[in-house]
């Protein structure tokens, strides 16, 4: 049943794209667009875009990037292990679920670790992709996406994204004991 | 907000390093001036006036481990090396860190003066007869402030990172601005618009049903379900660029905003493409397993998300960065 909606939706995004651009540029000439001035005019805003997010994207990585080399992490895996413990959260998993709204590199790398140490098919490896699948960066969306029209005052995004995050990996918690759980 | 939780990360960060470094400068953890035996198995003797040997440098593990106090895996830890030794038998040492070198050497190598190098001396060294192997006592050079140099060397590297991420979208971001273009101009986006009015005028009551911003919005998040990133992220800017034209205090997020990237932070897909790809090549019997519970997961994120931005917008701190707007 997975195999099968994966193949479906894998099928989907294969030809999403080209099927995107052969009907938005078909469309476009029968409608008597000038599809390549009209191409050229829009792409010409790329440049400025991608320039605009540097700064905002450097002040946000530059803070996690501390944040990771510092070994925090290890400290309030250790204070809040207790914490998780209750609702039955592996503490190894306790990082994965820390990190991932943080770094997607970092967090990729340790679900990559754990399931290197515990197997993909343990109960913490499923987890830890579960946890993974169940959120974004979301320190690197706000950065990117707020940096783009240079909005400096995010206002309740960034609690919101967090409350988002931790409700994800609270369900990915839930859902994993109800169907792989010890 | 953004600016509590950017300090606290810089602060956290750097009391940690201190603290950690601290810990391990007190409990010795590196062993610095304390010699560990090792047996040196030779290759290569020096020939004329040179006084470098080559060879291996092999410890058992239950040797390193009690040394270090760390439980690493393994029979033994093996690193090729080279060493100068003199007339009296004093000399120095060096090694490359390798794949199979124990984490707590590499984490040394990391600090330590040459960059994935250790280095130290030869306290004494003690040749068996057919000077095929020896015994000698070595200490290696001084590790300290560990973590806080890992944190210079972070900042610095993510920096870097930073920009390389943002002028990497350049070529797609053109890319798709320009088709997005093309179905604006078509009238494609309105008509895509039209269809899901009764959920986006729900979503973002603020942004009039027929506006550019709702088609680029929706086209993003259509993306990201299907996994499409590289698509995902310029429709999603160009759907900020289109909601800031309904700011009315430029520089602050609207709510709209503030609804749409939640949407994005939690990251609703299909196919957690990454997951399944790591868990595959980790060996997995069924690497596809986790995309109910991720898409599970996921429905949790953004159903709280939502409720959560919709609650927060209400609240008086937030209404009042947008309400100072017209002053």
């Amino acid at each position: 049943m997975a195999e099968f909606f994966r193949s479906v939706v894998n099928l989907i995004s294969i030809l999403a794209i080209p099927l995107l651009i052969a009907v938005f540029f078909g469309w476009g000439f029968a409608k008597k667009v000038k599809v390549y001035e009209v191409f050229v005019e829009g792409a010409k805003d790329g440049f400025n875009t991608a320039v605009r997010i540097i700064p905002y994207l450097v002040a946000m990585l530059f803070a996690i990037g501390i944040f990771r080399a510092s070994g925090a992490m290890d400290l309030l895996t250790s204070m809040l292990s207790p914490v998780t413990n209750l609702i039955g959260m592996p503490s190894e998993t306790l990082p994965m679920a820390m990190m991932r709204p943080l770094s997607g590199s970092g967090s990729l790398g340790i679900m990559t670790e754990l399931m290197k140490v515990h197997g993909p098919d343990s109960f913490i490896g499923i987890l830890a992709s579960t946890m993974y699948g169940s959120t974004e960066t979301t320190f690197y969306v706000l950065a990117v996406y707020f940096g783009s029209v240079n909005v400096k005052n995010g206002r309740h995004a960034l609690p919101a994204g967090l409350i988002a995050d931790f409700f994800g990996m609270l369900g990915a918690v839930f859902i994993c004991r109800i169907f792989f759980g010890i | 907000m953004l600016n509590y939780v950017w300090i606290s990360l810089i602060a956290i960060g750097i009391l940690a390093a201190v603290g950690n470094d601290i810990k391990d400068e007190s409990a010795n953890t590196y062993r610095n001036g304390q010699p560990i035996s090792i047996k040196f198995e030779i290759h290569a003797a020096p020939t004329g006036q040179s006084s470098t040997w080559k060879g291996d440098f092999v410890v058992t593990i239950d040797e390193f481990n009690k040394f270090y106090g760390v439980n690493a895996s393994g029979s033994e830890v093996r690193q090729t090396v080279t060493m100068n030794i003199g007339e009296l038998g004093e000399g120095t040492f060096f090694f490359s860190t390798t794949e199979g070198t124990p984490a707590r050497w590499k984490e040394m190598a990391k600090s330590a003066s040459a960059r994935d190098k250790l280095t130290g001396g030869i306290k004494s060294i003690t040749f068996s007869e057919n000077k095929k192997s020896a015994v000698a006592q070595v200490v290696f050079e001084p590790i300290r402030f560990v973590k806080i140099k890992a944190v210079t060397q972070a900042a610095l590297d993510y920096a870097n990172t930073a920009v390389e991420i943002s002028l990497g979208l350049i070529g797609i971001m053109a890319l798709w601005l320009g088709i997005m273009k093309i179905a604006e101009e078509a009238g494609l986006i309105k008509v895509l618009t039209k269809m899901l009015t009764p959920l986006t005028r729900r979503l973002f009551p603020d942004v009039p049903s027929d506006h550019p911003a709702i088609g680029a919005m929706i086209m993003n998040i259509a993306a990201n379900m299907l996994g499409l990133s590289n698509a995902a992220t310029p429709m999603g800017l160009k759907a900020m660029e289109e909601l800031n034209k309904l700011n009315t205090k430029l520089g602050t997020a609207t709510n709209a905003m503030c609804t749409f990237l939640v949407i994005n932070t939690s990251g609703l897909t299909l196919i957690p493409a990454t997951a399944i790809a790591v868990r595959a090549a980790a060996g997995s019997a069924n690497p596809a397993l986790i995309i109910g519970t991720a898409i599970f997961g996921a429905a949790c994120a953004t159903t709280a998300g939502l409720i959560a931005v919709k609650i927060l917008q209400r609240l008086p701190r937030f209404k009042k960065d947008l309400e100072t707007a017209n002053g």
